[in-house]
């Protein structure tokens, strides 16, 4: 969820809410502290009380934004700032529609300088700093951390790109946003990242089968081998055993002992058939 | 021991074999040994025409004694020496001798590997022979109930086939190559085979044989839910539709990418052919079944 789509949608429940919110209607009956008194006598309506009150906030946030060390409420803060030059270029228009209305008590050179004026307020209004020039790029790299920090909205992914007028007012700055998040949608629907995944899934899916079918084939020819190495296994012993009896037999001690009495009386006995034909 | 000279060895074992006066039966247990010295020292100095002859006659003796398996692994020996040598027909029989006498043995793996062996060898000079071979090997493992030792012969078989152009014979054998794969629960080769043999069809252009054939095949349920399958159909539809662009698309997916690699140089260069035709023929045959409802 991107930072604009999350900083949209506050401001549209902010304006729902709008009317709940003390300190603001305060500040609407408050008058500011815009210059000019040659406005006094003809500026006496709540739009240019709430014009003023609005610029002046305006002013102030853009300060406090330019102060702010934590990178997320600076942007939500440029964010307000945005929206409000927004809504004081709408209201733009407006005023210069009464700077032209005949007013009497006022001449005419007040007239041309309220038109003046009016004139240059649009100029101001975008003068007045709001981080936008390196917001973009930042904002970009932060969408991570921001939209963690706004965790306790419902964001709600199916209505993605579906930025309805009603919920901003475009600005150059927030169309380029919106412009860029568009095309990373885009690429993501195209899904070049998503075809590698599904590529490489589809040949584990291959090897997986081709290796079942492998280990399928070779199970026989286990059980075969098993078979024949068991028989032999069985064979051996068994010779190994009647192996075993047969030396055994040929060199059992007992064996041995009357081969040595026999082969001592045999040399006895010719040693006295010696002895007797010598004699 | 000692280097006795091969040719010495070779006549003495001659002169055993030999009946004559003084001798009235072959002494071939003597022999066998002294054919089989001779034959190592004539391979070890490379003089294969000398090897394989004393290989043969090892081989011959060791019938006498009745040890054909003995017996066999000799003419295998002959039977590559004779490669080396250029002769063929001797090749040839050398290996369909080895292969009968390891069935005498009763061992049909064996056996089927003799005659894979003797016909990868002829490969590339006598084709024909080489796919006798290679029918022959297959059918003793079908006969043994061993198909799955098969898959290789069979995919030998369809390449040598396909390189000499006989895309029926060798959309058949893929067939039967599905079937050997049917007997013994291999359904990813299976299927592997069915689509390889549809893409074989298509790549001869003849895009009737290719639907009868996967009509055919759907029959299997196996085939008809597999990846394979579904690429089948995506592929016919797009010849259906003439879509030459959709048809190398799918051709570059992964379910072809994993068959075999000549059947995958063949789809690479589908569509072959004029795809409108096969629409115009449909039309045609469309129009004629209207004439015939009213």
């Amino acid at each position: 969820m991107s930072v604009i789509d999350i900083l949209t949608r506050v401001d549209a429940i902010c304006k729902k809410y709008d009317k709940y919110d003390v300190d603001k209607q305060r500040d609407l009956n408050v008058s500011g502290t815009m210059p000019s008194p040659a406005y006094s006598s003809m500026w006496r309506t709540t739009s240019r009380e709430r014009f003023r009150c609005s610029f002046s906030s305006a002013c102030l946030s853009s300060e406090l934004a330019s102060k702010e060390k934590n990178r997320a409420s600076a942007v939500a803060m440029n964010a307000e700032i945005r929206r409000t030059k927004a809504r004081l270029l709408e209201e733009v228009p407006k005023l210069q529609r009464l700077a032209l209305k005949k007013v009497k008590g006022v001449s005419k050179e007040e007239l041309a300088a309220r038109n003046d004026l009016v004139l240059a307020l649009p100029e101001r209004i975008q003068s007045i700093p709001d981080g936008t020039a390196s917001a973009v790029k930042q904002t970009s790299r932060w969408s991570a951390s921001a939209s963690s920090s706004h965790t306790e909205i419902r964001v709600d992914s199916t209505s993605d790109g579906k930025f309805e007028s009603e919920y901003f007012q475009r600005t150059e700055e927030s169309n380029q946003f919106r412009q860029e998040y568009e095309m990373r949608k885009l690429k993501q629907a195209t899904g070049s990242r998503l075809d590698a995944i599904a590529e490489g899934l589809d040949t584990l899916k291959n090897m997986a089968n081709d290796m079942n079918e492998e280990l399928d084939r070779q199970v026989p020819l286990m059980d075969e081998i098993d078979t024949k190495v068991d028989r032999a296994t069985a064979d051996l012993k068994n010779t190994n055993v009647r192996l075993k009896e047969t030396v055994h037999r040929m060199r059992s001690s007992r064996n041995f002992c009357i081969d040595i009495i026999l082969l001592c009386i045999i040399l006895g006995i010719a040693a006295y058939l010696y002895n007797v034909l010598k004699n | 021991m000692s280097k006795v000279d091969p040719e010495k060895l070779m006549v003495k074992a001659e002169k055993l074999t030999k009946l004559s006066f003084t001798r009235w039966t072959a002494d071939w247990k003597s022999a066998v040994v002294l054919y089989e010295q001779a034959a190592n020292e004539f391979r070890a100095t490379r003089n294969d025409e000398k090897a394989k002859i004393a290989f043969e006659k090892a081989s011959k003796c060791h019938e006498m004694i009745s040890q054909p398996w003995d017996a066999a692994k000799h003419l295998e020996s002959a039977g590559s020496l004779a490669k080396q040598l250029g002769e063929w027909n001797e090749v040839l029989d050398f290996f369909r001798r080895a292969s009968e006498l390891y069935s005498e043995c009763g061992r049909a793996q064996p056996a089927s590997d003799a005659l894979a062996k003797g016909a990868r060898l002829l490969a590339e000079v006598n084709p024909e022979e080489a796919i006798r071979l290679f029918n022959d090997a297959c059918a003793i493992l079908e006969e043994d109930g061993k198909e799955q030792m098969a898959f290789d012969l069979y995919r030998d078989a369809t390449e040598v086939y396909i390189k000499l152009e006989r895309y029926t014979d060798a959309a058949s054998l893929l067939l039967r190559w599905g079937l050997a794969a049917d007997h013994c629960k291999a359904v990813n080769s299976q299927c592997k085979a069915y689509l390889g043999a549809i893409l074989v069809y298509l790549y001869t252009h003849d895009f009737k044989q290719a639907e009868k054939c996967y009509n055919d095949c759907s029959q299997i349920d196996a085939f008809l839910s597999s990846d394979q399958g579904r690429c089948s159909s995506k592929l016919l539809a797009a010849y259906e539709e003439g879509d030459a662009e959709e048809i190398k698309r799918i051709c570059l997916s992964s379910a072809i990418s994993h068959l075999d690699h000549m059947i995958i140089r063949l789809a690479r260069k589908l569509p072959t052919g004029d795809l409108t035709s096969l629409r115009a023929k449909d039309a045609e045959e469309e129009a004629l079944d209207e004439d015939d409802l009213t």
